[in-house]
């Protein structure tokens, strides 16, 4: 809504195609995904592992090498494209207005730099300011993360740090310009709970702070759920499901999204056995005809093998890629959910 | 429960009665030197891994360990499985103690306890078939008859097809390696699987396959579990019984329900506010610790947990002080009845986690008090939100 430029979504994706050539074929990584991204918001993103969730972020940010992927589509990023930009264009987006962080910081920090000289180094990067100046905000950006005596650490290396605060001098180094989009790929999935918990807020408390957009990245439903105002639930390099927190949560409309939902054990009904989603993730190689769910739904119809169901808007910003009426998927559900309650 | 049952695979002769553990761990210390020096190692001081640590394990039931990393519960996992010796303190195993056993008198033992590791793709050796891999433990232990059918029953009894046994693991998706790692720990008909964070690598669905395969061998065979991860979730799923750790001591033991209903050990009540629980607004009810787990190289004194801990700070009534029995004394597990444990000087009541927000709420810190260790002081926020009232905006997960 606060986008600089009037009218403009901070990010915007439309039909983004990352395919890779490979000696068994071609390998559709991201397969025509769409979705956008408000400043002040977090877009919280779900999917099994291999759906493609870290290659459409990674292609967003410019990383993927363009000799070994074909890249169609359109990456808006407040208001200009840039999925054909300059590799010196991109360079110059990355790190000053977008910043992103990975899970394991110990691969994003170099070891032998103190933590303080590598943030120092994105801002001479990025901008004329003095070694001085960049040192100040440096400091400056590891205070605002909550670093305790951050003189003091910036002067210290990587393996000094705990995993927590290692994480922390991350975020530092991805906020230190001020950028307007974070992109956060599994942040806190090698931390501790409850230092989990503590990055989590922390991302938080900057994104109002700053009124950034952040995506977020994880395996976890309950993490996306707690600090998410937008989810994507995604199936094989596309999305099944996308809408408000509380639409994808409480009144899922991908079967998908509901095999998901199934599969994780509830704090508050106790079943002896969990419901997992039956079959295996598909070839990213033969994508399965038409819809990619359909060889593991419970509810495949002949109508859905026939062609790439697209994501429809059900009302109100919530979209998904079923190709059942909405009044029968409700009655599904409840048939469903009925037949669970009987069952647990 | 005092009925005696003899047990097949125990010494001959032995009988054991219903409530003898099938482990029974007491006093296990564990310190790794940190040592300097290529050529010449000298150790310039010690990892306190475990602090002296208690547990039982039950046949046909499920021990989970919880707590953050590094709080020692691989090294307990591995002193169970004899994959370490202990630095002190005894394990039985049916009623007999097998710390001192030789390595030879171990063998036919060894069998009856095998490990899960958590990653599927890590454990697997690339350059084996599948078949290769589950009979290894046979071959090693000299198993006679027709392996390949004892492998194929294996293969199918985890639900994988038997005729894949030709295959090799990168030919497998990871649920269906974590199934592999699993019939391998099944081949010698073990009666103490120990999980060391066995779904932890992988997503939601697949998880959920693999807990069912343990719950459903749980029930067929009687298998005792001891299961090691950091999702609470997960946890209160599985297990029986429940150990909490923290920085190389167990802090917390309770039935299942217990302690996630009742817990009575302020670091357990951190960590089951601090998982997320997918209700909306959570955050704002979460008890945030402060700082960073300190160094198991270096821990503090009295309570190891006295520099994060918000009762703490409750008792003295102020956000940067700590009751000196605290910071002095170490406090030792406790019984609070019903068979819950808890090694803190003033245990959680009924209320204490409300008033605990509000101390924290009027003193929001940003830098610790140092000679406390404490990095950072969160502002500690309302109530601990229990995992089982999911309050309006619940997305039930
Ligand atoms: N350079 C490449 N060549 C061929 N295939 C690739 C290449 N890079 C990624 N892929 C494939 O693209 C798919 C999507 O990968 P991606 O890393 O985006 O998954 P993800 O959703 O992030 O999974 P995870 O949850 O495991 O991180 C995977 O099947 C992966 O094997
Ligand atoms: N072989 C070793 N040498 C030295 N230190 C060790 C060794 N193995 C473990 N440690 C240390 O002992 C402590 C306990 O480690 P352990 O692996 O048991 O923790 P954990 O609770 O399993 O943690 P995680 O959840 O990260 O797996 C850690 O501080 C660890 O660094
Ligand atoms: S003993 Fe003291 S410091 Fe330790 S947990 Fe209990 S109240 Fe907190
Ligand atoms: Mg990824
Ligand atoms: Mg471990």
């Amino acid at each position: 809504m606060s986008s600089p430029r009037e009218g403009h979504k901070l990010l915007e994706v439309r039909d983004l195609r990352v395919h890779f050539p490979t000696e068994d074929g071609v390998v559709k990584a991201v397969d025509g995904s769409s979705f956008a991204l408000d400043r002040g918001e977090t877009l919280g993103v779900v999917g099994e592992s291999g759906s493609g969730k870290s290659i459409t972020f990674l292609t967003v940010m410019g990383l993927i090498n363009r000799s070994s992927a074909r890249i169609s589509g359109s990456v808006l990023f407040e208001g200009e494209e840039i999925i054909d930009a300059s590799a010196a264009r991109l360079r110059d987006i990355r790190g000053k207005r977008i910043g992103m962080i990975f899970q394991d910081p110990m691969t994003s920090l170099h070891p032998m730099h103190r933590v303080g000289d590598q943030i120092a180094e994105v801002v001479l990067t990025h901008t004329g300011a003095s070694k001085k100046e960049a040192a100040r905000l440096a400091v400056e950006s590891l205070a605002e993360v909550g670093m305790p005596s951050p003189e003091t650490r910036a002067r210290q290396y990587p393996h000094e740090f705990s995993g927590g605060m290692r994480q922390r001098a991350m975020i530092a180094m991805a906020l230190v310009l001020k950028p307007s989009l974070l992109i956060a790929d599994e942040p806190t999935t090698a931390l501790d709970v409850t230092i989990q918990a503590q990055i989590l807020e922390l991302i938080d408390e900057l994104k109002e702070k700053f009124n950034i957009g952040v995506v977020l990245v994880s395996h976890s439903l309950a993490t996306i759920a707690d600090v998410s105002q937008d989810v994507m639930v995604m199936y094989a390099g596309r999305p099944a499901e996308l809408g408000a927190r509380d639409q994808v949560f409480q009144d899922a409309q991908h079967p998908y999204t509901w095999g998901l939902l199934e599969s994780v054990p509830r704090p508050d009904v106790r079943v002896e056995r969990l419901i997992p989603i039956d079959g295996q993730p598909p070839s990213l190689i033969t994508l399965p005809p038409g819809c990619a769910f359909s060889p593991r739904c419970r509810h495949v119809r002949p109508e859905c093998t026939a062609a790439v169901p697209e994501l429809r808007d059900r009302g109100s910003g919530h979209l998904d890629a079923c190709i059942i009426e909405p009044d029968e998927k409700t009655r599904l559900r409840e048939e469903r959910l009925a037949a669970l309650e009987a069952g647990a | 429960m005092t009925e005696p049952t003899t047990t097949p695979d125990a010494t001959p002769g032995a009988t054991v009665t219903a409530d003898v553990p099938l482990v029974r761990a007491r006093g296990l210390v564990k310190r790794f030197p940190i040592t300097r020096g290529v050529v010449l190692q000298r150790a310039i001081g010690h990892v306190h891994a475990l602090a002296g640590v208690d547990f039982d394990i039950y046949a046909g039931k499920t021990l989970g360990v919880v707590g953050e990393s590094g709080c020692g519960k691989s090294t307990a996992a591995r002193i169970v499985a004899r994959l370490l010796e202990p630095t002190e303190g005894t394990i039985e195993f049916e009623g007999r103690d097998i710390t001192t056993l030789s390595r030879r008198q171990m063998v036919p033992l060894r069998r009856t306890v095998q490990v899960v590791f958590q990653d599927p793709y890590a454990s697997l050796n690339p350059r084996q078939s599948v078949g290769q891999i589950i009979a290894a433990p046979l071959r090693v232990h000299g198993v006679e008859g027709d392996r390949r059918k004892k492998v194929q029953e294996l293969m199918a009894q985890v639900g994988l097809n038997p005729e894949h046994f030709n295959r090799y693991p990168h030919e497998f998706s990871g649920g269906q390696r974590q199934r592999i790692g699993i019939a391998r720990a099944l081949a010698l008909e073990p009666k103490l699987i120990i999980c060391d964070e066995p779904v932890s690598a992988l997503d939601v669905s697949i998880q959920a396959q693999v807990l069912n395969l343990l719950g459903d061998l749980q029930r067929e065979r009687g298998l005792a579990y001891m299961f090691i991860s950091h999702d609470l979730g997960v946890v209160r799923h599985v297990s029986h019984r429940i150990s909490v750790m923290y920085l190389g001591s167990i802090v917390e033991n309770a039935d299942r329900d217990a302690l996630y209903d009742n817990p009575r050990h302020p670091y357990t009540v951190a960590l089951i506010s601090a998982a997320p629980t997918g209700e909306r607004g959570a955050r704002t009810r979460r008890l945030l610790l402060a700082g960073d787990v300190p160094s198991p190289a270096a821990p503090p004194p009295g309570c190891t947990f006295h520099p994060r801990c918000p009762k703490a700070r409750l008792v003295s009534g102020d956000p940067a002080e700590v009751p000196e029995r605290c910071r002095t004394e170490r406090p030792v597990l406790t019984d609070v009845g019903e068979g819950h444990q808890v090694a803190c000087w003033y245990p959680i009541e009924k209320g204490d986690a409300e008033k605990m927000m509000e101390i924290q709420a009027s003193e929001i810190t940003l830098e610790g008090d140092p000679e406390l260790g404490v990095a950072q002081t969160e502002g500690l926020t309302d109530a601990q939100p229990r995992p089982d009232d999911l309050v309006d905006g619940g997305t039930g997960l």
